[in-house]
């Protein structure tokens, strides 16, 4: 099965203890450990200026958890579990496999376009030479 | 002949205001300016149809002309018709802008760095278009997703809060 990269984010009240966010984020962890989902990173960014009044908080405390899993179900059940959760305000979730495939793609080809380049680019305006011996003599030639 | 048409669509409108037929004296000086767009024709001149004939053919025209072409040559037509049919009465040159990210070579644009972002947005929260920044299509793309993301997060403003 194709597997599947999300991002979750969530925030919570600024006055909300370490210990109690330590508590919520091992439940989602276990959530998602039922449901054959990864939790692959948790990053807390602690309490940092929001750009907008989100219920009536400047600040937040902001947790980033990446998971890893095969099925849309585990976001649905971790997202349920912070909407009753009274301390988190804001969360959501970003499904990154796709865009990280596509970067994955990008930098192959840019990788391929170097490896070929100094064999076609320099001998400009010959004809495309058809294997690296033709290639290595040109530049020989150019010495010369 | 210009001048005969010139009379004609005066009265033409005139007669949709005013009852009166149409008067050659005030009507004049205000048809003169749209089709000379030359500062040799002095505006105090009676509209009669010789300068105005002979704007089309006048060498302005000619250099303007010329200069696209010399561009056309070496660079590519956009550019080259920039630099050339403005460089003749006001001096003035455009940098090419060129994408950032294509610069750095970025395959990817994070909504979670903030701090990137805002270099992309206006003071009110705005994206910054790309006709400004002079982001390629493809960035700006990637780029208005993130910004859209940071947004949904409270990482980056919607707009109006100030």
């Amino acid at each position: 099965m194709d597997e599947r990269l999300y991002d979750l984010i969530f925030i919570c009240r600024p006055a909300t203890p370490e210990e109690e966010v330590d508590k919520l984020v091992s439940t989602l962890e276990h959530a998602a450990a039922e449901r054959s989902a990864k939790v692959e990173k948790v990053e807390k960014w602690g309490a940092r200026k929001m750009a907008y009044r989100v219920h009536r908080h400047r600040e937040g405390y902001y947790v980033l958890l990446v998971l890893r899993g095969s099925h849309g179900d585990v976001i649905h059940e971790l997202e349920r579990r912070l909407k009753v959760n009274d301390a988190v305000i804001k969360y959501m979730t970003v499904r990154l496999d796709e865009d990280l495939k596509r970067q994955k793609h990008l930098a192959q080809r840019r990788e391929r376009k170097a490896a070929r380049r100094p064999r076609g680019g320099r001998s400009h305006g010959h004809a495309p030479a058809p294997a690296g011996g033709g290639g290595e003599q040109q530049p020989a030639a150019a010495q010369q | 002949m210009a001048d005969d048409t010139q009379k004609d669509t005066q009265s033409q409108a005139h007669k949709a205001n005013d009852a009166r037929p149409a008067e050659p004296a005030p009507a004049a000086p205000a048809a003169a300016p749209p089709p000379s767009d030359a500062p040799r024709a002095p505006e105090g001149r009676p509209p009669e149809g010789r300068p105005r004939d002979d704007r089309p053919h006048g060498p302005r025209g000619e250099v303007g002309r010329g200069g696209e072409g010399r561009g056309g040559e070496g660079r590519g037509p956009r550019e080259g018709g920039r630099e050339g049919g403005k460089r003749g009465r006001r001096g003035f040159y455009r940098k090419k802008k060129v994408c950032r990210f294509c610069v750095d070579r970025v395959d990817f644009i994070d909504y979670k760095k903030p701090e990137q972002l805002t270099q992309f947005i206006q003071e009110r929260g705005k994206i910054v278009p790309r006709r400004i920044t002079g982001t390629c299509s493809r960035h700006q793309r990637w780029l208005a997703e993130a910004i859209k993301r940071a947004r949904n997060i409270a990482l980056l403003p919607f707009g109006g809060a100030r």
